[in-house]
């Protein structure tokens, strides 16, 4: 306990630095994942087999496994060695994430009417322009809830990089237990600290998701 | 040499006589020490000790760990853990009578160490363990058999050679440990991994620039590959390896440094660290002054 | 050029558009869902400035047939021409000939997340490339025109089924159509919003658009078609002006479906 109070900057270090893997991991796996899906419904057959079969192979390969691939066995192969170890855990989280991302996202877009498809198309839009202009637009609010508890399982993910070179919250976490007699404080200390910004996340899911229903 | 000179005269035994209780220690092992195993042993001890039980069954459990190489390693397909750990035990157990086959080995990991000896899973802990004063409290530590300090493990080619150069580095160890917290107060920038195989493999592939722990297991490591990489640095803290025994068996702790007293004057400690950790190239210590037992 | 087909009604004569000037050319057209024909060796020719009413029993293929004309459903066999070229495959020059294709829905299917002015500018903006404030600008002309101008900025779901069927056909006339398709645009409405879109379809019938309407509404065929096609089980049976068609019809199926229309 006295570490903690006496080091609490360490603390709060490590989870700006969690908040820093999840922000950026939420961004690049929103995009990644978007464009897996587009790519699953749209009319090019083997953009379409590309997509599905990432999808499936990743979705069903246990995070840790991407983990050992990105920060062991790739630079093994002499790839991805200078990269920094932020930008590594970014990449391992998002390769992770993007298809759970691709798959609500599509059945989000399967909740958008055919019709708003066809009615695009009657006017003379491409499927890139029906995509972006009218369907996914649609299908990210019916998207929110699910893809709010995709981002909030990926940022206790997270913690994953913390046996891998990345000194986050999880990490500084066994710093303190290593070091304290009372385990227990250290370990409510750090889950507090993943509830609040989990707890961040969802408020910020709900106000979308309110905001837009207001919309409509 | 002096190996294949004894696996002749324990052939030669084993004709003539065909003694159950004959060892042909190390045969397995190609470079391990050539342990004398006691005859009769369970006669040299006191009744009721700890030591005449074991030497009576025949048996020794011993908790080693199997995945610190030059230390105590078992690869999958060996029978056997291999080390610097084991061939002590393989010393301690000789003299109970009991040749290293029949010594029973357990893998243990840092967290299991005190519990397998609390629950009597295991006799004897051998295994990288620091002797510290809060172990000391649950469990019993006997030695130190060997003195370490965290050292550096990098690359052959790599410039660092003070502590002072690692001030900016990235430099790997066993995320949570004290090794990683000692090296991010010397500047250095920490790099947790689950193990220390991965850490290696990091300093190989030249993603981080050193790797730090105990000296000894660094030096393990280095024996593995000792054309790629090297151990530097003076050590900068102080770690003593002792032999864990439970405390219902006090007992255990005077035997335990009279033999390891014995072994490090008969040159078998030498032998056993040379045929081990020695092979990364270093020289061969002097070996450490071990503790009082603290009185019965 | 574009009023002739409707002198030639007012004058009583009979004719079939088929000489010159065709605008749409279905020509052995058929169509299959699996193991179901739903387009019999279609043939059909749609003059410019022409108003085609097509009826006929539910499950006839009126609906298939409409939408195949801007190829929402491919063909399996035959050619559909536009001003003479045949429909491409999938993909950009589809996409362009689709905007001078317009189409009205039987549920309206409005973009539910932009405004009334959105849903008319985005073909504008998006397809053509036109200035925000240009398409804008008609954008609001048109929805003038069809009575809703004053809703612009609210949402599809704030408007009435009546209100947005007239915003579709807004939407669908900015892209400045050659032809305007609409599969049964009142099927979806409550029965007192059917006269405000209908009354739009007539005023465009009127300025000479060419229209192909597949409806229930006889009133609308009788007082805006320039000719009455009547399909069933997916075949064209009949091909009459409207008149003749309801006061006199040829075939049994037409005469059976016009008995049964009739008489609610």
């Amino acid at each position: 306990m006295d570490d903690l109070t006496s080091e609490f900057d360490l603390v709060l270090q490590a989870f700006w630095l969690t908040i820093q893997l999840a922000a950026l991991s939420g961004v690049v796996s929103v995009l990644l994942g978007t464009v897996l899906a587009a790519m699953r419904v749209g009319p090019v057959a083997p953009l379409r087999v590309a997509a599905a079969t990432y999808v499936n192979v990743v979705r069903n390969t246990p995070l840790l496994i991407v983990f050992v691939f990105v920060f062991v066995a790739f630079p093994n192969l002499g790839l991805l060695v200078g990269t920094p170890f932020l930008l590594k855990g970014v990449l391992a989280v998002s390769f992770y994430t993007a298809p759970f991302v691709a798959e609500a996202i599509r059945a989000g877009i399967n909740a958008v009417p055919l019709g708003q498809a066809e009615a695009a198309r009657a006017i003379g839009l491409t499927f890139g322009q029906t995509m972006g202009s009218v369907i996914l637009p649609q299908a990210f609010r019916a998207v929110v809830p699910p893809l709010a508890s995709v981002l909030i399982a990926m940022t206790k993910n997270t913690s994953i990089a913390a046996v891998f070179g990345i000194v986050e919250a999880t990490a500084r976490m066994r710093y303190f237990t290593n070091n304290s007699p009372d385990d227990t404080i250290v370990f409510l200390v750090f889950a507090a600290g993943y509830i609040i910004i989990v707890e961040l996340l969802s408020v910020g899911a709900w106000g979308l998701e309110r905001r837009w229903r207001v919309a409509r | 040499m002096r190996h294949a000179r004894f696996r002749v005269a324990a052939a030669a035994l084993l004709l003539a006589g065909g003694l159950a209780a004959c060892g042909d220690a190390g045969s397995d092992d190609a470079e391990g020490v050539d342990v004398e195993v006691a005859e009769n042993a369970a006669d040299e001890f006191e009744d009721g000790t700890r030591m005449k039980e074991l030497a009576e069954d025949g048996k020794l459990v011993i908790g080693v760990k199997y995945d610190q190489p030059g230390i105590g390693f078992k690869g999958a397909t060996d029978d056997a853990p291999a080390g610097f750990d084991p061939e002590i035990g393989k010393i301690l157990a000789a003299d109970l009578g009991i040749a290293p086959e029949n010594i029973t080995w357990k893998e243990t990991i840092s967290d299991n160490r005190e519990p397998f000896l609390e629950s009597g899973e295991v006799d004897l802990v051998i295994a990288s363990y620091s002797i510290t004063d809060e172990r000391r409290q649950v469990v019993g530590q006997a030695g130190p058999y060997y003195v370490t300090g965290q050292q550096l493990l990098v690359g052959s080619d790599s410039d660092i050679d003070s502590i002072e150069d690692v001030k900016g580095t990235e430099v790997c160890s066993v995320t949570g440990s004290t090794s990683l917290e000692n090296i991010e107060a010397e500047g250095a920038r920490p790099r947790g991994f689950d193990t220390y195989s991965e850490c290696v493999d990091q300093v190989l592939n030249g993603t981080v620039d050193a790797m730090t722990t105990d000296g000894a297991i660094l030096l393990g490591y280095a024996a593995e590959n000792p054309d790629r990489l090297k151990v530097v640095v003076e050590p900068f803290s102080e770690e003593r390896y002792g032999v864990g025994y439970s405390l219902d068996e006090p007992e255990m702790c005077q035997w335990i440094v009279d033999t390891l007293t014995e072994a490090q004057e008969s040159g078998d400690w030498d032998t056993a660290f040379e045929a081990t950790l020695g092979k990364s190239g270093v020289e061969t210590p002097e070996p450490p002054a071990m503790d009082e037992c603290p009185a019965a | 050029m574009a009023r002739v087909g409707r002198l030639w009604i007012v004058s009583g004569a009979m004719t079939t558009h088929r000489t010159t000037d065709d605008l749409v050319v279905l020509d052995h057209v058929d169509k299959w869902f699996g193991d179901l024909h739903v387009l019999k060796d279609v043939d059909l020719r749609i003059g410019r400035g022409e108003v085609v009413v097509v009826i006929g029993p539910s499950g006839s293929g009126k609906s298939t047939l409409c939408r195949a004309i801007n190829r929402l459903e491919p063909i399996d066999k035959g050619t559909i021409t536009l001003d003479g070229k045949p429909l491409p495959e999938e993909g950009k020059e589809l996409a362009a000939l689709r905007a001078e294709v317009g189409m009205v829905f039987q549920s309206f299917n409005l973009f539910a997340h932009k405004t009334i002015l959105e849903n008319v500018t985005l073909g504008p903006i998006k397809v053509r490339g036109e200035k925000k404030d240009v398409a804008e600008k008609r954008a609001r002309e048109l929805l003038d025109r069809v009575g809703v101008g004053h809703q612009a900025e609210k949402y599809p779901a704030q408007l009435s089924g009546g209100q947005q069927q007239r915003v579709a056909i807004a939407r669908a006339l900015a892209m400045e159509p050659k032809v305007m398709l609409f599969d049964e645009p009142t099927s979806a409405l409550d029965p007192e919003m059917i006269s405000e879109v209908l009354d739009v379809m007539v005023d465009l019938a009127k300025r000479g658009m060419t229209m192909v309407v597949v409806t229930h509404e006889m009133g609308f065929a009788r007082t805006a078609g320039d000719r009455v096609v009547f399909m069933a089980d997916g075949a064209i049976v009949e091909e009459a002006a409207p008149e003749q068609f309801f006061t006199n019809p040829q075939s049994d199926r037409a005469k059976d479906f016009l008995g049964k229309i009739l008489q609610h």
